[in-house]
C-alpha cells in the first residue's frame, strides 16, 4: 500500500535530483554550440556550429574577441592539483595509519583534523593571505595557496584512508613480522598493495577538490591566477560561448580522469572476483 | 631434551583486567605442546605474547635461552600460524610459501633456484602439488589451512606457534588435519605449540597438554594424565567429561547440601571442597536399588537423551536442580530405555571419583 506512493515519489525526486545536477551543464553544452563571432550566450541558438571550440584553440581568424587568458591558469591548476594530490595522499595514509592504534590524545586530534573541514574557506583563505603579509611571505598559487589546498583536501584523504584500514585484517601484517620481514618491508610488500584501492580513491579526491578549489584559493594565490580565479576573471568583462566551450571541453577531461580511475578499479575488482569465481566451480 | 622455550611468570593486563598472571612454563625440543584453555583464559594473548605481536607487563620469554620479551617480532625467528590464516590475498599459493624467504631481513635467499627448489620441497610436503601457481582464492579452506602452515614451515623456525589452527574447518578436515600435522610436525622435527579451545582436539594433538585457567597455568601434563587426574575443579570442567559437586567435606563423607558421598583416599588440596565423576563413568539403575558396597550414587529424573554416534548422553536433574550428565558407550554398553520424568538411580564407584578439598 504505502509503496505505491513512495516509489513514486522517490521517483521523482530523484529525476529532479538529476535535472538540477546536469540541467545546467546541459544548457552549456548547448550554448557552446552556438554560431560565432557574433553570437551570444543566449537562447534560442541562432546557427549550430562549432565556432567557439575552435576559438578556444585559437583556430579562428582574429577577430574583436581575444582569445581566453586561462590557459595559464589551467596549466598552473593542474600542477597545483597533482603536487597536492600526491602530497595530500601520502599524508593522508601516514596519518591514518597511525591512527589505526590508539593514543594519547587520538580522540582529540581526530576532531581536530576533521572539525577543519567545516571552517569556511573564504576565513581560510584571507587568515593565511593576512598571516603573509604580516611575516613578509610573498603570496603564490605554488607557495600559500598549495599550502591551503593541502590542509583543505587531507582531511578527505585522511578519513577515506581510515574507513580502508577500518576494514583491514592486520593479521597478515603480524603474519608478515613473524617470518622476519621488517615492518617498513612489510607496509611496502603487503600493505600497500591491499590498501591500494584506497589510496587511488583518496588521490582522486585530493586532485578534483584542488582542481575546483575557488575561495582558498581567491585570497592566497597572489597574482598569478589559477583556473577557476581566472575563468572567474572572464566574466566581469562580457560573457562570450568560448567559455562554454571550455567548460565542455575541461569536463570531458574530469570525466576522462574518472573512467582512468573506474578502469583501474574494475581491473583490480574483476580480478578478484575471477578468482571468487574459480573457486566455486 | 632441552628447553626451546621457557617461560616465566609471564604477566598481562589490558587496563585493570589481568589477562595473564604468572605464567611459566617450558616447551622441550622437538615437542608437540598443546594448549588448552575456555575463552578468555588468555590463551591467544600467551600466543601473542611469545610471537612478539604484544608487550609482556612481567616475566621473561627464553627463546634458546635468551630473553626475548623486548625483541622486536620479525627478529624472533618464531612462527607464526592464525586462525584465519592471514594468507597474503594478492600473491599466488607458490608466492605466499616464498615470502618470508624472499623478503626477511635475515639472510634472505636471492638465488632463484635455491628458492623454487625450497618452496617445491615444501609444496610437496605439505600435499599442494600442482596448486602452486593459484592465487589463495582459488583454493579450499583445508588447502589453505596448508599453505599457511608451508608459508611458516618453509623459513624452518625452532618452535611454531598455531592459534586454533583448526577452528576455521569442519569437522571432516578437521580430524584430517591432526593427523597431518603431526606428520609434517615429526617429519621436520619442529616444535610446535598448538592453542586450541577444543579439549578433544588439545588431548589429541599434544605430547603435553598445558590447561590454562583464568589467565595461570592450572596443570602440565600428558593427555593421558590430565584426562583421568585433572589436579583442580577448572581442570576436570574444561575437559569436558566430568559431573561437577562442590561442598563440604567432613566425617569421610563429601556432602553438597543435597546428597553425600563416601570417601576413599584423600582429597587433592583445593581452595573449596568439590567432587567429579567422570560421565562415562556412571551407570544407570533403576530408582529403588540399593547402592552396592563401595559405591556412590543418588537418585535423578531423566530429562534428555543425545545421540552422538558412538554414545548416548542422557541428562539428569538432581533433587537440587543441578544437571547431571551419563554418557554410555555404545562399544561397551547397549543403549537403555528411559522414562523421561521418572527417577532413576545414578551409581558409580567411589575409587573412580576424583575429590578436591
Amino acid at each position: 500500500m504505502q509503496t505505491t506512493i513512495i516509489k513514486p515519489v522517490l521517483g521523482v525526486y530523484t529525476a529532479l535530483f538529476l535535472l538540477f545536477l546536469y540541467g545546467p551543464f546541459v544548457v552549456l553544452g548547448i550554448l557552446s554550440f552556438q554560431i560565432g563571432p557574433n553570437g551570444g550566450p543566449q537562447f534560442p541558438i541562432i546557427e549550430w556550429s562549432t565556432y567557439w571550440y575552435q576559438h578556444v584553440f585559437g583556430l579562428t581568424p582574429p577577430s574583436r574577441i581575444a582569445p581566453l587568458p586561462i590557459y595559464e591558469g589551467l596549466a598552473r591548476s593542474l600542477s597545483l592539483a597533482f603536487m597536492t594530490m600526491i602530497v595530500s595522499t601520502v599524508l593522508g595514509v601516514m596519518s591514518a595509519q597511525a591512527f589505526r592504534t590508539k593514543f594519547k590524545g587520538s580522540d582529540v586530534v581526530f576532531y581536530l583534523i576533521v572539525l577543519g573541514m567545516m571552517v569556511p574557506g573564504v576565513l581560510v583563505g584571507l587568515g593565511l593571505a593576512l598571516v603573509a603579509n604580516s611575516i613578509g611571505i610573498d603570496r603564490t598559487w605554488w607557495s600559500t595557496a598549495f599550502v591551503l589546498h593541502v590542509v583543505y583536501t587531507f582531511p578527505f584523504a585522511f578519513l577515506v584512508m581510515l574507513a580502508i584500514f577500518n576494514r583491514f585484517d592486520p593479521s597478515v601484517e603480524e603474519a608478515s613480522w613473524s617470518l622476519g620481514v621488517s615492518p617498513i618491508k612489510t607496509f611496502r610488500k603487503v600493505t600497500f598493495p591491499l590498501i591500494f584501492p584506497g589510496v587511488l580513491s583518496a588521490m582522486l579526491f585530493a586532485f578534483t577538490l584542488s582542481y575546483d578549489e575557488f575561495s582558498r584559493t581567491l585570497f592566497a594565490s597572489g597574482r598569478d591566477l589559477t583556473l577557476p580565479l581566472a575563468i572567474y576573471g572572464t566574466f566581469s568583462i562580457e560573457i562570450h560561448p568560448n567559455i562554454f566551450a571550455f567548460g565542455v571541453l575541461t569536463t570531458l577531461f574530469s570525466f576522462a580522469l574518472l573512467a582512468v580511475y573506474a578502469i583501474l578499479m574494475t581491473v583490480s575488482l574483476r580480478r578478484a572476483k575471477r578468482l571468487a569465481i574459480q573457486e566455486d566451480a | 631434551m632441552t628447553d626451546v622455550l621457557r617461560i616465566e611468570n609471564l604477566g598481562k593486563s589490558y587496563g585493570s583486567k589481568a589477562a595473564l598472571s604468572g605464567v611459566s612454563f617450558a616447551v622441550a625440543d622437538n615437542e608437540y605442546v598443546s594448549l588448552l584453555g575456555p575463552s578468555g583464559s588468555g590463551k591467544t594473548v600467551l600466543l601473542r605474547l611469545i610471537a612478539g605481536f604484544e608487550l609482556p607487563d612481567a616475566g621473561r620469554i627464553l627463546f634458546d635461552g635468551k630473553d626475548i620479551a623486548s625483541v622486536p617480532a620479525h627478529e624472533r625467528g618464531i612462527g607464526f600460524v592464525f586462525q584465519n590464516f592471514a594468507l597474503f590475498p594478492h600473491l599466488s599459493v607458490y608466492d605466499n610459501i616464498g615470502f618470508g624467504l624472499v623478503n626477511r631481513v635475515n639472510a634472505p635467499v636471492t638465488d632463484a633456484d635455491a628458492l623454487r627448489s625450497r618452496i617445491m620441497a615444501m609444496v610437496e610436503l605439505v600435499g599442494l602439488t600442482g596448486l602452486e601457481d593459484r592465487g589463495v582464492h582459488q583454493i579450499s579452506g583445508g588447502q589453505r589451512q596448508r599453505v599457511a602452515l608451508a608459508r611458516t614451515l618453509v623459513s624452518q623456525p625452532r618452535i611454531v606457534l598455531l592459534d586454533e589452527p583448526l577452528g576455521a574447518l569442519d569437522a571432516n578436515l578437521r580430524t584430517r588435519m591432526r593427523g597431518e600435522l603431526r606428520r609434517i610436525r615429526s617429519q621436520l622435527g619442529v616444535t610446535f605449540l598448538h592453542v586450541t579451545g577444543s579439549e578433544t582436539e588439545a588431548l589429541a594433538m599434544g605430547d603435553r597438554i598445558v590447561v590454562l585457567d583464568n589467565g595461570s597455568v592450572g596443570q602440565i601434563d600428558t593427555p593421558d594424565t590430565v584426562y583421568n587426574s585433572p589436579v583442580s575443579p577448572n581442570v576436570a570442567r574444561y575437559l569436558n567429561c566430568y559431573n561437577l559437586f562442590s561442598g563440604t567435606i567432613g566425617g569421610g563423607t563429601f556432602s553438597d547440601g543435597a546428597h553425600s558421598f563416601p570417601l576413599s583416599g584423600t582429597p587433592k588440596p583445593n581452595a573449596s571442597p568439590a567432587y567429579a565423576i567422570r560421565q562415562d563413568l556412571i551407570t544407570v539403575r533403576p530408582s529403588n536399588s540399593p547402592l552396592g558396597s563401595g559405591e556412590a550414587g543418588f537418585t535423578a529424573t531423566y530429562l534428555a537423551s543425545e545421540y552422538t554416534g558412538a554414545s548416548f548422553m542422557y541428562f539428569f536433574r538432581a533433587v537440587d536442580g543441578h544437571i547431571v550428565e551419563v554418557e554410555n558407550h555404545l562399544s561397551h554398553r547397549a543403549p537403555q530405555n528411559l522414562d523421561v520424568n521418572a527417577t532413576y538411580q545414578l551409581v558409580w564407584k567411589a575409587d573412580d571419583a576424583l575429590v578436591y578439598g
